[in-house]
Parts: C-alpha cells; sequence; structure tokens
C-alpha cells in the first residue's frame, strides 16, 4: 500500500464522516442530503424486504437483453461495413442520420411500436448500444495493417478465413472499447426508460421514492446504480483480459 | 526452370490525374532451382511490386508468369515482408502455424511442424510470446518459420533486412545462408544494399530506376563463406557500385 492509496482511502474515509457529523448536528437537512449511514440503513431494509434485489433484477434483464442484443448486431454489422465497401456505402447514410440522435428520443417511437412492456425498453437500449459498438468496430477495422490482409492470402487464406482469422481478431480492441462505451449507455437508457410508463425496476424505484420525496430512497437507488456500473466495467474488464490476451503483456 | 516471367509490365493508374505510370517494364527472367536471387535497384523502381507480382498478391498490367515444373501443386512462393506482418494477437506458435491452418492440416501436424521450424530460426522457448515481446531480428525470424511452414519451393524477401540494425543484420545474413543451404529452397531477394547483393547472392538482377527494367545479370562466382573486405568481393562491389551508381542519380533526378 503507497502513500498514493492511503490518500485516496483517507480523502473518501475523511469526506463520509464529515458529511454523516454536518447531517447528525443539524447543520444539513435528511430531506436534501441524508447521511450516509442512514442510505446505508435503507438499503440494507429494501435488500431484506427483497424490493432493492427484485428492482435491479428487472433491470438487469432489461439491460442485458437489450445490450446482447444492440451489441451482436453492432459487431456484425460493423465487421461487414469495415470489411466490404459496398455495405458501407449502404449503412453510412443511416448511420450518420441515427448516430447523432439521443437514443432516450426514440423511446416514445419504441413505446408505440413495442407498447408499454419490456420490449420497447430493450428496444431503445439496444439501439443505444447497437450505434456505439458498430462505430467503434468500422473504426477497429479501418485501423488494422493491410499488409496484414497480404501476408493472410499469401499464406493461403480465404476470404472467410481473412474474415475470421484476421478482421476479427484485429477490430477486437475496438470492439472491446465500443462494448465498454454501451455499457455505460445502457444503465443511461434503462433509467430514463423506468421513468415512465412502467411499475418495476431500479430507475422506477429511484423515481417513485422521489415522487414521495424519501430522499434517503433516492440515495439508495443512486448507490445501487454506481454499483451496477463498477461491476459491469469490471466485468467488461475481464472479458477484455480474456479476449485480448496480447494486449496485457505490453509495458 | 522453377519460374519463368515473360514480359512483364506494370502500370499504376494515378487516380487524381488519371495518368498512367509504368513501374515495371519487360521483365523477362528465368529462376532456377535452389538460387538465391537477388533484386538490386534503387528506392522507386518497381523491385517491391515485382515480387508481389511473383507472389501472386497483384496483378500484371502486361506478360505472364509460369510454373513449370509445378504440376497440380497450388501456390509455390511464401513472401517474407519487409516490416514482419506478423498477426499480433498470435503468438510465435500462432503465427507460424497460420498457413498449415487455413490448409486445414490437422493441428498436431501442424504444430508439430512449426515447432520444428522454430527450432530451424533459433527460436526454441520463444513459442508462447507475442510479436511485440520480440526484437526485431526475432520477428523476421518468426516471419520466415511462418512462410516456410507452407513447404513452399520459392520463398520472396522484400527487403527483409532493411528495418534492423547493422548488427542484427549481420547475423541474420548468415542465418539466412545457413537455412538456404538446409532448406536447399529457392531464394528471391529485394535489397537496394550492394554488400547484401553480394554477400547473399548466387546471381543479381541489377534494376533500372523507374520503370524498372533489368539493366544487367550478374552471376557471383564468389566462394562462400564471403566477406566484404575480401578481395574478390571488393572487386564485385565496385563493379556493381558504378552501375547502381548511374541508376541512382537517374531515380534522384527524375
Amino acid at each position: 500500500m503507497t502513500a498514493s492509496h492511503l490518500r485516496q482511502i483517507a480523502s473518501v474515509v475523511g469526506l463520509l464522516v464529515l458529511w454523516q457529523l454536518l447531517v447528525q448536528s443539524g447543520k444539513l437537512s435528511e430531506l436534501f442530503l441524508p447521511a450516509p449511514l442512514s442510505v446505508l440503513a435503507s438499503m440494507w431494509e429494501m435488500t431484506r424486504s427483497g424490493q432493492l434485489p427484485w428492482a435491479v433484477l428487472v433491470s438487469l434483464n432489461r439491460v442485458v437483453q437489450g445490450f446482447v442484443y444492440g451489441a451482436a448486431v453492432g459487431v456484425v454489422l460493423g465487421l461487414l461495413a469495415g470489411a466490404v465497401s459496398w455495405i458501407e456505402d449502404v449503412l453510412d447514410p443511416w448511420v450518420a442520420a441515427v448516430y447523432p440522435i439521443p437514443k432516450s428520443a426514440l423511446f416514445p417511437i419504441f413505446l408505440l411500436w413495442f407498447g408499454l412492456g419490456d420490449a420497447s425498453k430493450i428496444a431503445t437500449i439496444a439501439i443505444g448500444v447497437l450505434f456505439l459498438v458498430l462505430v467503434n468496430t468500422v473504426t477497429g477495422v479501418k485501423s488494422i495493417n493491410p499488409v496484414l490482409l497480404k501476408a493472410a492470402r499469401d499464406l493461403g487464406a480465404t476470404h472467410l478465413q481473412v474474415f475470421t482469422k484476421v478482421i476479427l481478431p484485429g477490430a477486437l480492441p475496438n470492439i472491446f472499447t465500443g462494448l465498454r462505451l454501451g455499457a455505460g449507455m445502457a444503465l443511461i437508457l434503462v433509467f430514463i426508460t423506468e421513468i415512465e410508463a412502467t411499475k418495476a425496476g431500479l430507475g422506477f424505484l429511484l423515481w417513485e421514492a422521489f415522487q414521495l420525496l424519501d430522499t434517503r430512497k433516492v440515495f439508495a437507488g443512486v448507490v445501487t446504480f454506481g454499483l451496477l456500473g463498477v461491476a459491469t466495467t469490471w466485468l467488461l474488464q475481464w472479458l477484455e483480459r480474456v479476449g485480448c490476451p496480447w494486449l496485457q503483456r505490453s509495458n | 526452370m522453377l519460374l519463368a516471367l515473360r514480359d512483364i509490365g506494370k502500370d499504376w493508374l494515378i487516380r487524381r490525374t488519371g495518368e498512367r505510370v509504368s513501374a515495371l517494364h519487360s521483365i523477362t527472367l528465368d529462376v532456377h532451382p535452389g538460387e538465391f536471387l537477388i533484386f538490386l535497384g534503387p528506392s522507386g523502381c518497381g523491385k517491391s511490386t515485382l515480387l508481389q507480382i511473383i507472389a501472386g498478391l497483384e496483378a500484371p498490367s502486361a506478360g505472364e508468369i509460369r510454373f513449370p515444373d509445378a504440376g497440380g501443386h497450388g501456390k509455390l512462393t511464401s513472401m517474407v515482408f519487409q516490416d514482419y506482418a506478423l498477426f499480433p494477437w498470435r503468438t510465435v506458435l500462432g503465427n507460424v502455424v497460420f498457413g498449415p491452418e487455413v490448409r486445414r492440416v490437422s493441428r498436431g501436424e501442424r504444430e508439430e511442424k512449426a515447432r520444428r521450424l522454430i527450432d530451424l530460426v533459433n527460436l526454441k522457448g520463444a513459442e508462447h510470446r507475442y510479436p511485440h515481446e520480440l526484437s526485431g531480428g526475432m520477428r523476421q525470424r518468426v516471419a520466415l518459420a511462418r512462410a516456410l511452414a507452407n513447404d513452399p519451393q520459392i520463398l520472396l524477401f522484400d527487403e527483409p533486412l532493411a528495418a534492423l540494425d547493422a548488427q542484427t543484420r549481420r547475423v541474420l545474413q548468415d542465418e539466412l545462408l545457413r537455412i538456404w543451404k538446409e532448406t536447399g529452397k529457392t531464394f528471391v531477394y529485394v535489397t537496394h544494399s550492394l554488400q547484401e547483393a553480394v554477400l547473399l547472392g548466387s546471381r543479381i538482377v541489377l534494376m533500372t530506376a523507374g520503370p524498372g527494367r533489368i539493366k544487367r545479370i550478374v552471376e557471383v562466382p564468389l566462394a562462400r563463406p564471403r566477406h566484404v573486405t575480401g578481395r574478390a568481393e571488393a572487386e564485385m562491389l565496385d563493379q556493381l557500385d558504378v552501375l547502381l551508381g548511374e541508376e541512382v542519380t537517374r531515380a534522384m533526378a527524375l
């Protein structure tokens, strides 16, 4: 443990203690800023009652489904667009048109199409993930040194083998960048889509608590979202280590 | 005769101006089995393009290439690129097995062959390292082993040592000669270095500055091992120096 680590821990612990003391002494109102310990207590209560785990499960189901569909389509289209110029020409105007739209703005359209259930939320998340993964995958394919494609052909690789053995692994580091950005996007979008027209999920729980001015519960929801964010980052970093072992040993 | 080049020409279309530029003109040459053939010429003489045409990676604009004794053999050449062109996501072993792997040789067979070749290029123990963990000289050894793994009759070298420091280059030149002798393969080798040409080649094809033509073909009857400081070698160098000098001057005047 270095001095730098100690300072970081001191910073977090110090601020939390200060915050706790300020609230306890009445200088800060619990309505605006509940004390850390009461947020923790609230999370514990909600976990015991099953309310919090259920909300997390409902949200995670939407996030995971949306992420998997969006990422799968994004990777496949990205590899094809990066490698085959006419496919890129067909896709490019649509990417240029849809990419800048905040994907949350598409949610009302999906509500119209797919109704109030999970499908509209999953579709919104999938679209948000898809474009980030697609754009990064195309970048990954284009960044492959062309001499590697030549070498593969020289060694006898067919077009399909060039695709699976050179283009796919060559684009993998950028694909993982897209997946990490996509995971962040998925969490943003699950919250937004759970504010309205739903009766379950972490976003719903948080928003309902706000409307009842139950600030402790709001904070509990925010902290839980934060934990989900950390967990997905760890999971993706682990996947990247397994998927791109040649990147780890540099430096 | 292993390979016959007949009247090979290559034009590039400059898209911006619509102009056609001739890179190679009327190259006619026979490559004999087991020789160490050098293409020597100034930068931009089209010698790398010629190598790519022999490899089948570029189509010639004119002329034809024949492998008279090929039988139904398929591709007879393998290329060693100047900047190694190793797959960064594959280990040394993974790179060397690539050719047999895409030709669907069984795993056991291709790995056994790869290990033998890794041994041949003196990289035993480095099988599971990634390219970025190797020095330039080691990378070029991997590229050589990878090219040998397809059992080509002809190995094509595109300035393979140009990116290396002088010391490493000397060591690898000796290694190349050793492997050339041990394998009995035909080496076709592109370089712009006179010393390298005289040290390695059994025949030197001197190219003109663009468009590349054959200026002269020189037999190198010197015994091996050769040394740049030897008397016969020095005479050969002087003779070639004059010829190459003319072309370098022409290339710079263009």
